[in-house]
């Protein structure tokens, strides 16, 4: 029986989401990739995962958000974990002075910057899972 | 009067009229004319003062004016004040059609010049946007699989390899942050800036810039001497931009000095303004740079010998000077020093 945890990352960049899934499959996930949030929402409807990994910049502007944002209202995928991460704070953080980024945006779980320290991203990815786990028991 | 009105009458124009300066004035602001004609010799305020207070009202109107031959000299002080053209009484219609053609001419070029300007602004926003994705997203990616990639290799790396990989991993970094400055300039979000004014005291104001900058002044041994003439009027304003505008200004100041030299920073209120002046006796500005460097991404020649600049500190202080109603120019002399002048109009009664 196949017990790897199944993840999945929705980015448009595929040079950057190769980086990431070569440290997540290293460390023993299965990963499946969504290049768009359409296909990534297709993907959500059609298969169980334990854990999304959510670009915000997408397509033509924050569609990582408005994909969040449909994820927790979706009766079945209300409770999957979202991580996001973005590039997109640094960018913006002027316009908001000392004000972290995502609880003004979107309800998320957690939160990580680009580029990501691949220990760092471990750490959360399993955090998140046991956090989701403690919950369902 | 009458006669100018008859000879317009023929043509496509909507024409109003006022017989002294302060009802002309009134109709300015209902009838939003494209262009006056202002006679100098006026019962109540005079011509000179009728122009003055149309241009401060909407500078693209086109004044005209007419005088006697008396008052040719007069009609040069006018045209010095911001009128377009004289016409010396009498002339004939023909001279009076063609210079109102003129001057109709002239609004449409004034115009098209402010739309101009508006479409190169919204260009350069789409830029920055061109600039995020295109050339941010792949170094960023670049960024991150070296990242995954020393930490994947890190027990087969030697020390030798390590530090080269660090080397890269830092060289893309500042590469990622040299970016994200041209971004910060190019989307400076003026109206996002605007939600936030509120009065302000630029004493206060100064005082946050004098103290972060201070120990980049006491590793070069400079002194910043501020004088402000207290108590100044609050300006209407976003506290955080203002301070990094004298930050920027006086890390100039510091980058440019003579170790051991003197930053005088002056405040005062002059003409319902409080103007901000920040002198150095640093290395100065040649008179060819002078009319560019608030220009995006200008470096003088010889700046570019003591430290590496973006070229955009200057203008995005300009940009958030002007998003503030204000305005920054600045008085140079090549070896002796310059002089950044700030003004800001303070909150009015």
């Amino acid at each position: 029986m196949d017990t790897k945890r199944k993840l999945i990352i929705i980015d448009d960049d595929p040079d950057y989401v190769a980086g990431i899934k070569s440290v997540l499959e290293t460390a023993n996930y299965s990963v499946d990739v969504a290049y768009n949030p359409k296909d990534g929402f297709k993907a959500l409807q059609s298969k169980h995962y334990d854990l999304l990994l959510l670009d915000i910049m997408m397509g033509r502007g924050a569609e990582g958000v408005a994909l969040a944002r449909k994820i927790r209202k979706d009766a079945k995928l209300r409770e999957l974990p979202v991580l996001i991460i973005t590039g997109l704070r640094e960018q913006i953080a002027f316009l908001f002075p000392g004000q972290p980024v995502h609880p003004h945006f979107v309800e998320t779980d957690e939160l990580l910057e680009k580029p990501v320290e691949p220990k760092l991203l471990l750490e959360k990815v399993s955090s998140l899972l046991k956090l989701a786990e403690a919950k369902r028991s | 009067m009458d006669s100018c009105v008859r000879i317009l009458k023929s043509g496509a124009y909507k024409i109003s009229t006022a017989s002294n300066g302060q009802q002309g004035l009134d109709l300015v602001n209902e009838f939003k004319p494209d262009l006056v004609y202002v006679d100098l010799k006026m019962p109540g305020i005079s011509g000179i003062e009728v122009i003055e207070k149309i241009r401060n009202t909407d500078a693209t109107i086109v004044v005209i004016v007419i005088t006697g031959y008396a008052t040719v000299s007069s009609a040069v002080e006018a045209m010095k004040n911001g009128a377009y053209d004289f016409l010396p009484k009498p002339f004939t219609p023909d001279e009076f059609r063609l210079i109102t053609q003129r001057g109709l001419d002239k609004r449409r070029l004034i115009l098209e010049t402010i739309q101009l300007r508006r479409e190169k602004e919204m260009l350069r926003e789409q830029f920055a946007a061109i600039v995020s994705h295109e050339l941010k997203a792949p170094l960023g990616a670049v960024q991150q699989n070296l990242y995954v990639l020393v930490s994947e290799l890190t027990n087969q790396l030697n020390e030798d390899q390590k530090s080269r990989f660090e080397r890269m991993q830092t060289n893309i970094g500042d590469l990622i942050k040299l970016i994200l400055t041209w971004l910060r300039v190019l989307s400076v979000d003026i109206n996002k800036i605007k939600e936030n004014f509120k009065p302000t005291d630029i004493s206060t104001v100064i005082s946050k810039a004098i103290e972060s900058v201070q120990p980049h002044a006491m590793r070069k041994d400079l002194e910043i001497i501020s004088r402000i003439s207290a108590p100044l009027p609050p300006v209407n304003g976003d506290e955080g931009t203002l301070v990094e505008t004298v930050v920027n200004i006086l890390a100039n100041a510091i980058k440019y000095s003579r170790p051991k030299n003197e930053i005088i920073l002056k405040a005062d209120e002059t003409e319902s303004k409080i103007v901000i002046a920040i002198s150095d006796s640093g290395i100065g500005i040649s008179q060819e740079d002078l009319p560019f460097i608030f220009n995006d991404f200008f470096t003088g020649k010889d700046g570019q010998k003591i430290e590496k600049s973006s070229g955009l500190g200057l203008a995005i202080t300009r940009r958030i000077v002007e998003a503030h109603n204000g305005s920054i120019s600045v008085e140079s002399e090549l070896g002796k020093g310059s002089t950044f002048l700030i003004r800001l109009p303070i909150i009015k009664p």
